[in-house]
């Protein structure tokens, strides 16, 4: 079966396990625990592991979604997905004490997939914060990747039409970067 | 007992430049274009029959209009497009925060010009992104994500994004007339053309993203 792993990072509060419940076909698979972090975020529970949801495009091909817990402390597991992503949807959310920081922070970390195009940006909570402008956003990322052109959108994780935007954008961006010759990730088998 | 009296002139209204009346776009969006290039501080009115005035503030990126953008009245009646000068420092013409003028202007570039070229535009240019629109705040379908997509990552003229992307040229003009209005468009008449390699090409209406749009019944 031909397999597709889309990888949900980002700071903690951001909402991606939010996010793959409206994307996924299955029941997520949710796994949380107390938050020992509520100086940062004011949430009793928070991801602290794996988040897993799907969705079948057929019989013999599945798109699987990994939400992988926003504390820095658990970047051992972002080393082993990230080598099987074939993109990544970075949450921000535009409330979090510094959202532009947060995003650099991210994606030097799964740079291999930030360097090939791979990534699509979701700003969350700007409806409650104003938070960075799009245009903030785009001078920190032509900073850290000049001349690397990343979709970035403000999106609700709780509207499924926005959340399959995102995906379907992060898709074609890949698809049409290997279209076009120029490196693309691997991530599906 | 004396009192300092202080003086004030009063200035005369700044003067305003009227523009014909206009069906559609077009005119609105020279004239954004317009006041875009001047880089002066301008505000913009236009009077749109049946959908009261839409105030322009180009300081404050944003917009006023009592007509809400999924609404956007596409042969719209311009009664009155008026430019009013203003300040650097003056107050916004209207109360802020107001809207977010990218959506007024993808509105309008996409329905101006009758899907021929902007009249800013020059024939033999290649187009490519600088930023993406936010197009979770824009009323759009996935024939232009394909078509963004495409300008993200190779400079392309209208009739090669068309081909690219598998739409009419007169779709991946008004494309290119909003991206354009919008300012995240480069644009360069000596980038080479691009080529997409022909295996893409074949497997451009069975990739993942034709087989999850039709999945989720896109």
């Amino acid at each position: 079966m031909a397999e597709h792993v889309i990888l949900f990072t980002g700071p903690m509060g951001a909402g991606k396990t939010t996010a793959i419940q409206s994307l996924s076909e299955i029941d997520v698979v949710r796994t949380e625990a107390n938050n020992s972090e509520r100086h940062i975020v004011d949430k009793a529970t928070t991801t602290v592991a794996l988040d897993y949801g799907e969705i079948l495009v057929g019989s013999e091909e599945k798109v699987r979604l990994y939400g992988i817990p926003g504390q820095k402390r658990f970047n051992f597991m972002w080393t082993i997905l990230k080598k099987r992503a074939k993109g990544m949807i970075l949450l921000v959310n535009a409330d979090a004490p510094d959202p532009l920081a947060e995003l650099t922070f991210f994606l030097d970390e799964f740079r291999v997939l930030y360097d090939r195009g791979g990534v699509v940006i979701g700003v969350t909570r700007a409806d409650v914060m104003a938070g960075p402008t799009l245009a903030e956003i785009y001078e920190a990322l032509e900073r850290t990747n000049p001349g690397l052109v990343i979709p970035v959108f403000t999106v609700d994780p709780r509207e499924r039409d926005q959340m399959q935007n995102l995906l379907l954008t992060l898709v074609v961006n890949i698809e049409m970067r290997a279209a076009f010759g120029m490196p693309s990730v691997a991530g599906s088998r | 007992m004396t009192m300092d009296v202080q003086r004030v002139t009063a200035e005369p209204p700044p003067p305003t430049v009227d523009f014909p009346v206009t069906v559609g776009w077009t005119q609105a969006a020279m004239a954004v274009q317009a006041v875009l290039s001047l880089g002066t501080p301008v505000h913009l009115r236009m009077d749109i029959e049946g959908h009261g005035p839409l105030l322009i503030d180009f300081r404050h990126h944003a917009f006023s209009w009592s007509t809400p953008l999924e609404d956007f009245p596409v042969d719209a009646v311009h009664t009155g497009l008026q430019t009013v000068p203003t300040s650097a420092d003056a107050p916004p013409y209207f109360e802020l925060p107001g809207q977010d003028l990218d959506g007024l202007l993808w509105q309008m570039g996409i329905n101006a010009f009758g899907g021929g070229p902007a009249f800013w535009l020059s024939p033999g240019e290649r187009y490519r992104l600088t930023r993406w629109p936010n197009l979770t705040r824009h009323s759009h379908d996935l024939r232009h994500v394909r078509m963004i997509a495409v300008l993200g990552n190779a400079y392309a003229s209208t009739t090669e994004l068309a081909a690219f992307a598998d739409v009419e040229v007169s779709e991946a003009q008004r494309l290119i007339n909003a991206l354009s209005l919008m300012r995240i468009l480069s644009r360069s008449a000596a980038a080479p053309a691009a080529t997409m390699a022909p295996q893409a090409v074949e497997a451009k209406r069975d990739s993942l993203f034709a087989r999850l749009r039709k999945r989720l019944g896109r």
